[in-house]
């Protein structure tokens, strides 16, 4: 603590320093230096709905006024902060955000594309307004390229890209904790998968009770919404529809595509057309046969009935069955991420049942408003029931060729994190599948309780800063490079996160050991020094305590 | 029957408005009901889909006329989220909030009522010096304050109470009934209802003593004493009858707010109930749901009121004299 007090003096001696030879150095250049920078105000998540970021923000915004910038936090519900950035794209000037992992995301496609393809900037996730036709060129390429090697070169291109102009200032991916009860289950049959950490489908497979206990009791901070496998509702919900409805395929353990309800997946040279073959003897919770017409149905139904799913499946020309256990899926063009974008989400559902109910439906209605009795799937878990704000209760389907050893899967709403870590060391949680308080607590009530296990692992999604490039100065990639340059990732990781978390500098994860590209992160150079130099040089000034637009560049915004 | 005439068509008039209210404070927040559907897959296209699947590509007017047009019709409209109708989103999770709202309320008012009585006769002496701070005191306390002081030590300490939801995890009972008289049930109910009941006890309590306070000062009381009549018949049968009238009405009304639900204690114990279905509404933009569940309330509390301004004027002949006057 005291060696820390005395750095920080030292840094405010020397900034002192450097701020009075800076402003004497300028005065004579007072005439050259452009409009002085307007104040700019970094938009977080409020304090109470996320410490880390809004603390984070608050330390940026500190490094940031060294620079001579006027900055302001501001904390924001989550509506209100996605119509500030998400529908207001050219009034905001810096937004912290958040991507967060999912299956689908252990491919690299969704973050490479979405995120910064210049054709997403009007309306979809290309929110900061990113428009660079090389970076366009390579995330289209790399859609199109099968080899696995020769498609690492473009990702890793992509994100040499992104670094050098620091499009976004990413700070970290955050560590995902969870725990459970190893008087309950033995903590060998988990399963961890990269970027997902042990909350995952092949954990819920995989669980093996060791005592009387045969229910898994989990917890979710979330309110659920709807369980449904033609509609992407809250991220909660899906943990629940992956283990209803079985898909073609299945993101493995190690992140990668592998045959599920398909026994084989067998590609044309051209990778333009895919032959699936069903499993054998696949049922319907309802007892019935699962069959290709069903496959074709799954298939094709989210074009006209479920909007979420269609562009998943957008690309698929014509399915064609080709006898009682063979379809054949025709592309409209080659597309490296077919497997997990569109064979690996789409659901599976009966078409005996689903095509009356869609049949029935009125105008201006879809999929999506079809509800109860229709939670009929082939997965290895069978609808229970859901009891609103409550719980939802799945039985294990012990005809499923990969049978669960649990025989229920019960996820309990928690809203109190307190009230979550009570349950978990009274064993009213079994398996914590959520966790969002301090993970110091968690590890610490681990120690006191002994029963405890706590495994945390690498999240694919990531924090970080965005910057409003349609708005100067954002649109200079020097002005970015210093401002990114200015943060103190180790101090942020340290002070907001408390430690759970690795420094970020990629739209590629870590946890995607073979798509991230190593050491991007350790390579990102940074300091005040440093950011001052990049402005110094890119003819940025400082007049008076406050930053100025190199000679000529006015302010073109009107507060 | 005028005078019921003239206060019904007022009550008409009280939820036209609070109806119009709600339908424009709604959209005229910061915030819209897509940003609980953004993410990394959603297209331009998509976003107009869903634009006019909620029907908001209509004009304001529009959608006020249409809105209005359903509710006469007894039509709250279908939640964004849920996808189902609001009133079927509401009832599933009605019954515990008004379980739980009604049970603190019944042990608050009794409790406060007989404490208040006590206090007023008990005044002047140590007990009145010590007993009102330590009620102000529990009155002032917030509630999700004192849900994780009773969490923390009934539950997690001595283990005595579950530590949140309804019941306990995959139970399941054949009757609606059976489920609420469950041992499991109450035992879940127990630790919200007490934070609850504490919270509520100081009102009735306050109101009762200083209602008490006013009778006993009253010559028909001074008469009792004459009389010679025994202390707790006089508190019980003449003064404590007649200061209860108040608290009667303070009590009527807090059912009206049970529908409500109450947010804190509902999201301190995990508890089902309309208050957390209305702040989620809310944050997510969900028009439909949070303009039906307020409007579901305001309905219920107007009534509430309704009735209780018309057994007033049947009671009292003073309320009588001055509505006809």
């Amino acid at each position: 603590m005291s060696l820390n007090s005395i750095a920080s003096v030292r840094s405010v001696v020397a900034t002192g320093l450097v701020a009075t030879t800076l402003t004497t150095s300028a005065t004579s250049l007072w005439a050259d230096a452009g409009d002085p920078i307007r104040s700019l105000t970094l938009i977080s998540r409020a304090q109470a709905a996320n410490p880390q970021q809004f603390q984070a923000a608050e330390l940026i915004a500190q490094a940031w006024r060294e620079l001579g910038l006027d900055v302001t936090v501001q904390g924001l519900p989550r509506p209100q902060q996605s119509d500030a950035v998400w529908y207001n794209r050219d009034t905001w000037d810096l937004t912290m955000w958040q991507m967060v992992g999912r299956p689908e995301r252990s491919d690299p496609d969704e973050f490479v594309y979405n995120l910064f393809h210049s054709s997403t900037a009007p309306k979809g996730y290309n929110f900061v307004g990113y428009v660079n036709p090389e970076y366009d060129k390579i995330a289209e390429e790399q859609r199109l390229i099968t080899d696995k090697e020769e498609r690492k070169v473009l990702i890793d291109a992509a994100q040499d890209i992104i670094d050098r102009d620091q499009v976004y200032a990413f700070l970290v991916h955050p560590l995902k904790t969870y725990a459970l009860d190893k008087t309950v289950w033995d903590a060998s049959s988990m399963v961890e998968q990269p970027g997902l950490g042990i909350k995952n489908f092949w954990t819920f497979v995989n669980a093996a009770p060791v005592g009387d206990q045969t229910d898994m009791v989990l917890n979710s901070s979330d309110e659920l919404n709807a369980i449904n496998p033609f509609y992407i509702s809250g991220a909660t919900d899906s943990w629940i529809t992956e283990l209803i409805w079985d898909r073609m395929m299945r993101i493995g353990p190690d992140g990668l595509p592998q045959p599920w309800a398909a026994e084989t997946v067998q590609w044309s040279d051209d990778g333009l057309s895919v032959t699936l073959t069903l499993r054998e003897g696949m049922m319907w919770h309802d007892g019935t046969p699962v069959t290709t017409e069903d496959v074709v149905f799954s298939f094709t139904a989210p074009v006209d009935f479920a909007p979420m799913y269609k562009p998943f499946v957008d690309g698929i020309e014509e399915i064609n069955v080709v006898d009682d256990k063979t379809v054949v899926m025709t592309l409209t063009t080659g597309n490296a991420a077919f497997e997990t974008s569109t064979l690996s989400k789409i659901n599976l559902a009966p078409k005996h049942i689903w095509e009356p109910l869609l049949a029935g439906l009125g105008e201006g209605e879809n999929a999506e408003s079809v509800l109860e009795e229709t939670r009929i799937g082939s997965g290895p878990f069978k609808f229970n029931r859901w009891v609103t704000q409550q719980e939802v209760v799945l039985d294990a389907n012990a005809d499923h060729w990969s049978a669960p050893k649990m025989d229920r899967w019960i996820l309990r709403v928690v809203l109190n994190v307190e009230a979550a870590l009570g349950m978990l060391r009274s064993s009213e949680v079994n398996f914590m599948s959520d966790y969002t308080g301090d993970p110091d607590l968690l590890i610490e009530a681990a120690e006191a309780d002994g029963d405890l296990e706590v495994i945390d692992s690498v999240d694919i999604g990531f924090q970080y800063v965005a910057f409003n490039l349609r708005r100067p100065p954002f649109d200079d990639a020097n002005f970015r490079r210093a401002l990114s340059a200015a943060i103190n990732r180790e101090l942020i990781r340290k002070a907001a996160w408390n430690g759970y978390a690795v420094n970020a500098n990629s739209h590629v994860s870590p946890a995607l050991v073979f798509w991230h590209k190593d050491g991007i992160a350790e390579g990102l150079e940074t300091g005040m020094d440093l950011a001052k130099s990049i402005l110094d040089e890119a003819g940025y000034e400082v007049v008076d305590g406050r930053l100025h637009y190199p000679a000529g560049q006015t302010e073109a915004f009107v507060e | 029957m005028g005078y019921v005439l003239k206060r019904f068509v007022q009550m008409l008039f009280v939820l036209w408005a609070v109806a119009t209210i709600l339908f424009f404070m709604f959209r005229t927040m910061p915030g819209t009901p897509l940003a609980a559907f953004i993410d990394s897959t959603i297209t331009e296209e998509q976003q107009e889909a869903l634009i006019a699947q909620f029907g908001l590509d209509k004009s304001l007017g529009e959608q006020y006329l249409l809105f209005l047009w359903n509710l006469l019709q007894g039509d709250l409209g279908q939640s964004f989220f849920f996808k189902k109708p609001v009133v079927e989103v509401v009832w599933e999770v009605f019954p515990n909030s008004v379980i739980l709202t009604l049970t603190s309320l019944i042990v608050a008012y009794l409790f406060g009522i007989v404490a208040g009585a006590y206090l007023a006769w008990k005044r002047g002496s140590w007990v009145e010096g010590m007993g009102i701070p330590l009620v102000l005191t529990t009155r002032a306390a917030p509630e999700f304050w004192l849900g994780m002081v009773l969490l923390a030590f009934f539950s997690f300490y001595l283990g005595w109470f579950p530590s949140g939801g309804a019941n306990s995890s995959g139970a399941e009972w054949p009757s609606e009934w059976q489920r609420v008289t469950s041992a499991d049930f109450l035992s879940h109910l127990a630790l919200p209802a007490i934070t609850l009941a504490i919270y509520l006890q100081g009102l009735p309590l306050l109101l009762m003593r200083s209602n008490m306070l006013n009778v006993l000062q009253e010559e028909f009381i001074t008469m009792a004493r004459m009389k010679g009549l025994s202390t707790w018949s006089i508190v019980m049968s003449h003064a404590a009858r007649n200061a209860l009238l108040p608290v009667a009405t303070a009590f009527a009304l807090g059912i009206g707010g049970a529908v409500g639900g109450n947010v804190v204690v509902e999201t301190v114990f995990s508890w089902p109930g309309v208050g957390r279905l209305l702040v989620n509404a809310v944050a997510a933009s969900d028009y439909p749901l949070a303009q039906g569940a307020f409007l579901m309330i305001t309905f219920v509390l107007v009534v509430m009121n309704f009735i209780a301004d018309i057994s007033y004027h049947l009671l009292d002949p003073r309320v009588r004299v001055a509505a006809s006057g």
